[in-house]
């Protein structure tokens, strides 16, 4: 069994104006001069590296950290290397108020962990670059710095059988299919 | 209680009686879609462990996002794709030249209304466009439906989007959708079944339709798709062969927003750097000095776009500072606007004609901006650097706002040309 619980450092991911980033599109994580990359080890430096004020961001981040962003992030292609370059640095899991649908897809299907969190620009001032979170993806509890909860939606079932597998293949092989 | 074409759809081929939105179901697809990154999904496949796609009459591959190859890469890649379609005996490979995947495959038959296609590329919902329910899906969601003829899906909750109209001259299927996104915001639609219906829908071509139902992933939808009628029928005609079951929304299916438009004095739309949905009617940013104008791509390079284009720039000539890069949208389409002669009125006004592709779509190649520059395109994505530096601006717009502003040599309201 994979942990249904992880403990990470944050990124929090505003813009100039310290304002959470919404509609963080696939050009902007993983950019389409890259699409001929194959390799997904090769992925992870080009992470982010589109969106203003964090180009640098793949030599940042660190295996584990968590990613908290505003609403309709993946939004735009299909393409899995927006999925696969965070998979590649290793992060621990993408928070975000909505996800796009696609992106979502991939992310579940890759087996990295993304959860939405409704409401999530409300309260977006209580999270900051640095801070301490604890994400359980069975019930979906997000707490902050080990004080303020907040409420994502927990994985569904699908979501965890495929994550626990490792990725829709393993799960697919799993289920005999 | 009735249900949405998604849940008949969907039902049918999971081999279910009904199914309601929410539900998480597994089906067999009709055709599997993929493109260029058809050398990253074999790659994926390869790891598997199974030899055989599962059955080589559901795989399309078309050629089309850097073609012909720009470089040594994308060679590599587009030789990977030649022969694993040899490889694996699939039939329904169309190479550099016959155009873009989302002409392509409807054009050679490989979507009828009621089949479920999965595509590993965003636009795939314009399938919807004849009744199919057609859905983008990534890389190891293809290459796990290639082996295992596969996928699961959850059932999308759908919005019904009535359009009444006529629509005014010189305002199309791309002003509508522009309307709409601008309304509903790039994530308005997230995971829904997008059904558009009304008098508009029922006036407009398969190519409008096609516009609709392509973009419609700009608003996050899973899918989009019009009812079919006569003239989805007559459209398909040559095209498929084998017998099809249509599937119509229930009168009483159970709708998560029906939204209700009168589009009948809708201006031209453009929507602004560097999202979809920061949409304004065109007199708003008309006079706008722009570098490039582009017609084309999967959302408007068919004939009637090519021919809208023709019908403002005939006879005339383009501003001197403004490249007007045209790409037809496939090769079927291509000979058309020859014989039509639309080609000649373009390529006299001063166009660069380029082959059937995504051409600079994508930003790979045929057409990247420098830093400072504007294209106003007729695609459907504005993202912040897609098509070269992350210091140009696109704005989107209608093959007729693009034609005029290409003859004005800034943002125009093709009403006044």
């Amino acid at each position: 069994m994979k942990p249904t619980q992880i403990r990470g450092r944050l990124w929090v991911l505003t813009d100039p104006q310290g304002k959470l980033y919404d509609d963080i599109d696939t050009d902007q994580i993983f950019h389409n001069r890259y699409l001929h990359i194959t390799d997904v080890a090769q992925m992870g430096q080009y992470a982010l590296d589109n969106l203003k004020g964090w180009e640098d961001f793949a030599r940042k981040a660190r295996p584990g950290d968590v990613i908290l962003a505003g609403k309709n992030f993946g939004a735009g292609s299909s393409r899995q290397q927006a999925v696969d370059c965070f998979r590649a640095l290793g992060i621990g899991a993408i928070l975000a108020e909505s996800i796009g649908a696609i992106y979502k897809r991939n992310a579940i299907n890759s087996g990295l962990p993304i959860l939405a969190l409704p409401g999530l620009s409300a309260v977006a001032d209580r999270f900051h670059t640095g801070d301490e979170v604890e994400v359980d993806f069975a019930t979906g509890r997000v707490v902050l710095n080990g004080k303020e909860v907040f409420q994502a939606e927990p994985f569904s079932q699908v979501q965890m059988d495929i994550y626990q597998a490792g990725d829709l293949f393993a799960y697919g092989k799993g289920m005999g299919s | 209680m009735g249900y949405t074409f998604a849940e008949k759809a969907l039902a049918r081929k999971a081999g279910l009686e009904s199914v309601v939105a929410g539900q998480i179901v597994t089906v067999r697809p009709d055709k599997l879609l993929t493109h260029d990154n058809t050398a990253a999904i074999v790659k994926e496949f390869r790891k598997i462990g199974v030899a055989r796609v599962a059955d080589p009459k559901v795989n399309v591959i078309v050629l089309d996002h850097v073609v012909p190859a720009a470089d040594e890469t994308h060679a590599t890649n587009h030789k990977v794709a030649r022969e694993f379609a040899a490889e694996q005996g699939i039939s329904a490979f169309y190479d550099v030249g016959e155009g873009i995947c989302h002409q392509v495959l409807p054009e050679k038959g490989h979507a009828w209304p009621g089949a479920v296609i999965v595509g590993s590329d965003s636009h795939t919902p314009l399938y919807g466009a004849v009744g199919a329910f057609a859905a983008g899906i990534g890389r190891t969601e293809a290459a796990a439906v290639m082996a295992t003829g596969q996928i699961w899906l959850r059932v999308p909750s759908t919005f019904r989007i009535i359009i009444n109209g006529p629509l005014p001259p010189r305002v199309s299927a791309k002003d509508v959708i522009l309307r709409i996104i601008g309304d509903l915001g790039a994530d308005g639609a997230d995971y829904r079944s997008v059904e558009f219906a009304g008098p508009v829908i029922r006036d407009m071509s398969i190519a409008g339709r096609m516009v609709l139902c392509n973009m419609s992933a700009e608003m996050g939808a899973k899918n989009g798709v019009v009812e079919p009628d006569e003239k989805t029928r007559e459209w398909l005609k040559g095209r498929v062969t084998h017998p099809y079951e249509e599937i119509h929304a229930d009168p009483d299916a159970q709708y998560e927003r029906v939204i209700e438009y009168d589009f009948s004095d809708l201006a031209p739309q453009v929507a602004r750097p560097h999202a979809v949905d920061n949409v304004v009617p065109v007199t708003e940013v008309a006079g706008t000095r722009i570098n490039q104008a582009l017609i084309g791509t999967c959302t408007n390079g068919r004939l009637e776009d090519l021919q809208a284009a023709a019908d403002i720039l005939r006879g005339k000539h383009i501003a001197p500072h403004v490249r007007l890069l045209v790409l037809p949208a496939s090769r079927e389409i291509l000979l058309e606007a020859l014989d039509r002669g639309l080609v000649r009125d373009l390529v006299a006004a001063g166009a660069t004609l380029l082959n059937p592709g995504c051409g600079p779509c994508l930003g790979a190649h045929e057409g990247c901006m420098a830093p400072g520059e504007v294209t106003i395109s007729t695609a459907n994505r504005n993202f912040k650097g897609r098509m070269g530096s992350k210091e140009a601006f696109i704005y989107l717009a209608s093959p007729a706002t693009v034609a005029a502003s290409a003859l004005k040599g800034v943002i125009a309201d093709p009403r006044e040309v």
